[in-house]
């Protein structure tokens, strides 16, 4: 592997996921998520290079919609920024790179859009093609499903254990004062819920909801400077997968194999070295075909958080795991902090079932020297 | 079986139907509903004391909060403008008309408004206007409850004292 820069998350702040924000428009909502992660850094909008924002405008049911961030983010003096299509963890992957290129040593990367507003799983039916899947009224909820027993039917898996996987992360989230879903449920109470699409249940599914999101990156030199203990990027690597869901081998995610295996040994870490595994899987049978993806069994080390069951800020739920990650190894968890962790994977995905995928390797020690 | 259709299926029609409902947030609320008081709010920025009008909640300048809501006059200057000759992409407005650009008397940007009651030829930078608004009763709380601006009579404003907020 040759020798790259050393980047960290320095900074990181997150509005507590809400079902709906009656008070605040999106931009509105992550203004103060800005001004709060500059604050974690010490430092002011000016020592950031680099902007870089990932939303959909179909979620804000705006065009171009993700103008109006720009007045929120500090864009003046006129300012180098880009924004992503995308879930705002690729976009954070991009500052990476812009880091790599020399091109910046300091980033925003915000997330944001009211998931309440529109109508997500209606969204979603577009991302298909309008030809023969999208006109079928397929949703993100049913491709799910499909995968979901797919899995199921490879490896046996039962309703009781997607009930426990659901049920740990649910467990989890009550210690989480970001997450949306905060109350308790057992695998018991989940079994009970009704389906939604069979065999995925009510209980299993990830609540969509209003947050915004603000993550801070920095190279190494002045990443020390605004944080005590930055998390750095140790390895990172996206796949992506056909569109035509028929093509591919529903049951397993050759793509988040392979971006794990690549972002791993980028990091020179196995998967299971990992204290923290933060996933954005939206229903138990997506973490367990991302677990298998990795090498990896379910644990207390997987979502912490919560994870996206305990709140699914869509087009942000990404960037949260990374910067959970963060939170994890710079000792900001609180009340659902994982003791002394040190190597953290952070996932994040778009698509119908798992198309796409990106991992991120963190850890409390820089990679290159 | 080996041929395309005789009559190829040469379209896909698909009808999009994607409902939203938007909050306006609370500052935009609160600019909304004092329009229907013939009420025109701002907000200053806390650092550099700049208002913005209508009120934002941070300034796109120097990033920092505007949480001080002031009430501004509802006249100012006309800082720049353009008649139009085309028709109006959602409006019924008879062309040609003149869009301007007019910063209210203690406003640190100017707000979009439409120029009536004089001929587009009468209109000129630095003229000053006031707004005109529908009756009591008729005000609903959105942009339209400023029909349009139109001439004070006023002598016109020097340029320098709009220069910068155009």
């Amino acid at each position: 592997m040759a020798k790259l820069r050393n980047v960290a998350i320095v900074g990181f702040a997150q509005a507590p996921i809400v079902v709906r924000d009656e008070h605040r428009v999106a931009s509105e909502i992550l203004y103060p998520q800005v001004r709060r992660a500059l604050a974690d850094c010490g430092v002011e909008r000016d020592a950031i290079d680099y902007q870089v924002a990932g939303s959909a405008d179909y979620v804000d049911g705006r065009p171009f919609g993700f103008v109006a961030a720009l007045d929120v983010t500090g864009t003046w003096p006129p300012r180098q920024d880009l924004h992503l299509e995308m879930d705002a963890a690729f976009a954070a992957h991009y500052a990476w790179i812009r880091m790599q290129a020399g091109d910046c040593d300091t980033a925003i990367v915000c997330g944001y859009g009211k998931n309440s507003e529109g109508e997500p799983e209606h969204v979603l039916n577009l991302e298909l093609d309008p030809y023969y899947q999208a006109p079928l009224g397929l949703g993100p909820t049913s491709t799910a499903a499909l995968q979901a027993s797919a899995f199921m039917a490879r490896t046996g898996t039962t309703d009781r254990t997607l009930a426990e996987v659901a049920a740990r992360n649910r467990t989890a989230g009550v210690r989480n004062p970001d997450a949306l879903v905060r109350a308790r449920a057992t695998a018991d109470d989940l079994e009970r819920t009704p389906w939604a699409v069979a065999p995925l249940r009510k209980g299993y599914l990830a609540p969509t909801g209003d947050s915004a999101v603000c993550v801070v990156l920095a190279t190494e030199g002045k990443a020390e400077k605004m944080c005590e203990r930055p998390a750095w990027i140790r390895g990172v690597d996206q796949r992506i997968e056909r569109q035509t869901l028929g093509s591919r081998d529903l049951s397993a995610s050759a793509g988040a194999r392979l971006a794990a295996e690549k972002a791993l040994a980028m990091a020179g870490v196995g998967a299971r070295e990992a204290d923290v595994v933060e996933l954005a899987a939206t229903n138990p049978a997506e973490e367990l075909i991302l677990l298998e993806a990795l090498g990896i069994g379910p644990s207390d080390a997987v979502n912490p958080s919560g994870g996206p069951l305990c709140g699914h800020p869509f087009m942000m739920t990404g960037l949260i795991r990374l910067g959970e990650a963060f939170r994890q190894l710079a000792g900001r968890a609180g009340d659902h902090a994982v003791p002394r962790a040190r190597t953290a994977i952070a996932h994040a995905t778009l698509g119908h079932c798992l198309q796409q995928n990106l991992f991120f390797v963190l850890g409390t020690e820089r990679r290159w020297t | 079986m080996n041929e395309p259709p005789k009559e190829p299926v040469k379209y896909v029609e698909t009808t999009i139907h994607l409902p939203y409902h938007y909050v306006a947030g609370d500052v935009r609320a609160r600019y909304l509903h004092a329009l229907k008081e013939k009420k025109i709010l701002g907000a200053r920025c806390s650092k550099a004391g700049k208002i913005f009008v209508p009120p934002l909640v941070a300034s796109p300048e120097s990033f920092a909060p505007c949480e001080e809501f002031i009430e501004i006059a509802a006249c100012g200057v006309v800082t720049t403008y353009c008649v139009v000759n085309i028709p109006v992409i959602g409006r019924n407005i008879e062309i040609p008309y003149v869009a301007a650009s007019v910063a209210l008397d203690g406003a640190d940007i100017s707000i979009f408004a439409m120029i009536q009651e004089c001929k587009p030829e009468d209109v000129r930078m630095g003229m000053r206007v006031e707004a005109v608004w529908k009756p009591d009763g008729e005000r609903q709380g959105d942009h339209e409850d400023i029909q349009y601006f139109r001439p004070t009579g006023e002598p016109d404003a020097p340029r320098e004292s709009f220069l910068h907020r155009l």
